[in-house]
């Protein structure tokens, strides 16, 4: 039984950091009030970038041009939801038709149909001392970005929480006029935030191509950047909110995969279709129950204007 | 310049802009002869091979292409029109893919499991379709309007519910079809005979009645949006629902008819795929024609005809994509096209402020003039 529960969580912390940083450049820029529905293409590109770029550099470096391409997507969003005041969900929509064709057609033309060619694997780390501990040894023995993904949501809620500029950031989602009356540009908030979103789904797509998958497929990321949009939903807009249903997301998907492969009869009570239902099933349910209370910053998705009210 | 050619002209500068950017592509990764000869073979490939029929060749040269434009046209059409409506009345329907899912599958088992005469038969399907959409969408707007779900949201959330439980369940478990041996096959039954659409030109074409049927919804919807007290109604909730409450308007009711509206439009666009080419449920829908459908309602202006005329224009580029591959250029390049034009369009206040400081150049050029 332990031994079970070892493998799931082990693959659970494999799976999880691509959609971790997702969902965490989601709540980064919904905080802000910019809708990030484009979080897919961005994802898309990442993944793209940094699989080309693995081919010929480093590693890290592969995944540092993730993150610019996801950061680049994330800039024609905020020219055109910032600067131009366009709908956040008309651009978010384009820039993933605009990612899902434009890569098969990258892929196709520099590598055909199949994907890149397999990458090298990614360096795993041994944490001294855990390995050996049962249950929790299953946290050792993962390659970098999954430490980094257990690290960074608390980082990310302690920025949006405790420092003045996350309370910047929370403000400008919320009320943005009032960071207008403090002489604080809120533009410049909104870029920021949107950029960071969009370097960190960058990097999310990034690590699913380099780490997770060691390619990058014709459908990557096969809509994980939605489920990403659930995780951010689930977890009402907050990191560690967020990290959670990523991880509680990630261990259903870890379960369903592990049951597929050891009781296949389980899975003819319950299909398998129904299991991968399930996240999008509980974030409606969840915001049914929520109702009007939703935890949704108050001004997201309105574009700022200095003489509206 | 008149008001209603101003409103289409960024669309059209989009579309031109989108062209010109996809066309310098191929020529980078290729050569601008290919860049050109590629968008030759798509112009042919999506309205037929003109040259080619004067030279000789049979008719066939013209009506296949352009019964396969009309076949992506009609979806396109179809799911332009459930966003475009959901639009008019103040909701993103995001979640046009997930209604058409439903649509193609209800068309599917209906078409293969009741034995009905083809008058019947296929108004049944069609019917069947649209319920199964008007179901779903109508989900999202009661969240939207009992519960104050954001319906960007729910729809996002319904379309993968949708895709995983007939994708991933249904039609690989209960709804599997077998084929004649006794075999599985991918996907459900094949659907009966006289449940499929009549093609309108026999062996010409594959051209069907798909075709009609959406472009006559069209401009139905066009002149009950325009011409009919409920569809004043509609679009004065869109405007401003508050007024329109103020003013007497069942806002709710308006909402969740029209919402139920767009949702019967995305599940006929299934239905025409399976009861017109498909033939069945197969294992996965393919083209993303739901998402598509917020490219071609945006780029129509949120205009029944903007989008009926949008999808034809895309349905031509589409078809001709199949052709761009002869010549080494992957056949989802016109896709590519369309959410670069969906991305401009989406800039729509970058060209009226261009727009404006031409006319301002202009005019006060034309002030100049006299004085020198």
């Amino acid at each position: 039984m332990l031994e079970v529960l070892h493998a799931l969580l082990f693959s659970t912390l494999d799976a999880v950091p691509a959609l971790v940083f997702a969902a965490l450049g989601a709540v980064l820029s919904e905080r802000a009030g910019v809708v990030f529905v484009g979080l897919e293409g961005m994802m898309r590109v990442g993944a793209f970038c940094a699989a080309v770029a693995a081919l010929v550099m480093p590693m890290s470096l592969a995944v540092g041009v993730g993150m610019l391409a996801g950061a680049a997507l994330a800039a024609v969003h905020g020219f055109l939801s910032i600067r131009w005041r366009s709908d956040q969900v008309v651009s978010g929509i384009a820039l993933n038709l605009v990612a899902l064709a434009g890569g098969t057609f990258l892929l196709e033309s520099l590598y055909g149909p199949n994907g890149t060619p397999a990458l090298p694997q990614a360096a795993r780390w041994d944490v001294p001392g855990l390995a050996s501990v049962p249950v929790l040894g299953a946290l050792s023995g993962h390659s970098a970005p999954t430490y980094l993904a257990l690290v960074l949501p608390f980082a990310l809620q302690a920025l949006l929480t405790r420092t003045p500029l996350g309370l910047r950031l929370r403000a400008v989602g919320d009320k943005p006029h009032a960071v207008a009356t403090l002489g604080l540009s809120v533009a410049g908030l909104r870029w920021g935030a949107v950029l960071g979103g969009g370097l960190l789904a960058g990097l999310g797509g990034a690590v699913l191509s380099t780490c997770v998958l060691g390619r990058f497929e014709q459908h990557t990321p096969a809509g994980l950047g939605f489920i990403a949009l659930a995780a951010m939903v689930f977890g009402r807009w907050t990191p560690v909110g967020a990290f959670l249903a990523a991880l509680f997301f990630a261990f259903g998907d870890a379960l369903r995969i592990g049951l597929a492969s050891s009781a296949p009869g389980l899975l003819e009570v319950v299909p398998q279709g129904m299991l991968q239902a399930l996240p999008y099933v509980l974030t409606l349910a969840l915001l049914t129950l929520q109702g009007q209370r939703s935890s949704a910053p108050a001004a997201l998705g309105v574009p700022y204007e200095q003489e509206s009210r | 310049m008149p008001e209603r050619l101003r409103q289409a002209l960024p669309s059209v500068l989009s579309v031109l802009l989108a062209l010109a950017v996809c066309w310098s592509l191929i020529a980078l990764t290729m050569t601008p002869g290919t860049a050109t000869a590629a968008y030759v073979e798509m112009l042919w490939g999506g309205i037929g091979n003109w040259p080619a029929w004067l030279n000789g060749a049979a008719a066939t040269v013209i009506t296949r292409p352009l019964g396969e434009a009309a076949m992506k046209a009609a979806l396109l059409t179809l799911t332009g029109l459930s966003v475009a409506v959901a639009f008019k009345v103040g909701l993103f329907n995001i979640g046009a893919q997930g209604q058409m899912i439903l649509g193609a599958l209800a068309a599917a088992v209906v078409g293969a499991h009741v034995s009905l005469p083809a008058v019947l038969h296929i108004p049944a399907a069609l019917v069947a379709a649209a319920l199964a959409g008007a179901a779903w969408a109508g989900l999202a707007a009661l969240l939207k309007l009992y519960r104050g779900v954001h319906e960007v949201i729910s729809t996002i959330m319904l379309n993968w519910v949708a895709l995983r439980l007939v994708d991933n369940w249904l039609v690989i478990g209960p709804l599997r079809g077998v084929a004649e041996g006794g075999q599985s096959i991918t996907g459900t039954a094949e659907i009966q005979a006289t449940a499929t659409l009549p093609r309108l030109l026999g062996e010409l074409s594959r051209l069907n009645l798909g075709f009609p049927l959406a472009l006559l919804l069209a401009v139905v919807v066009w002149l009950w949006l325009e011409r009919t007290r409920t569809g004043f109604e509609t679009r004065a909730v869109g405007l401003g629902a508050e007024a329109a409450r103020t003013a007497g308007v069942p806002v709710a009711k308006r909402t969740g008819v029209a919402m139920a509206l767009a949702g019967a439009m995305a599940g006929l666009a299934g239905a025409v795929l399976v009861l017109g080419t498909e033939g069945r449920y197969p294992g996965t829908l393919g083209a993303p024609y739901g998402f598509d459908g917020i490219a071609i309602a945006l780029i129509g202006n949120n205009h029944p005809l903007g989008a009926m005329g949008a999808a034809l224009f895309f349905g031509v580029l589409r078809a001709g994509g199949t052709r761009m591959q002869l010549l080494d250029v992957h056949k989802s390049f016109p896709e590519l096209i369309q959410g670069l034009a969906l991305l401009f369009v989406a800039g729509r206040m970058v060209w009226l402020a261009l727009l404006r400081r031409h006319e301002a150049a202009a005019s006060v050029a034309s002030v100049e003039v006299p004085r020198a």
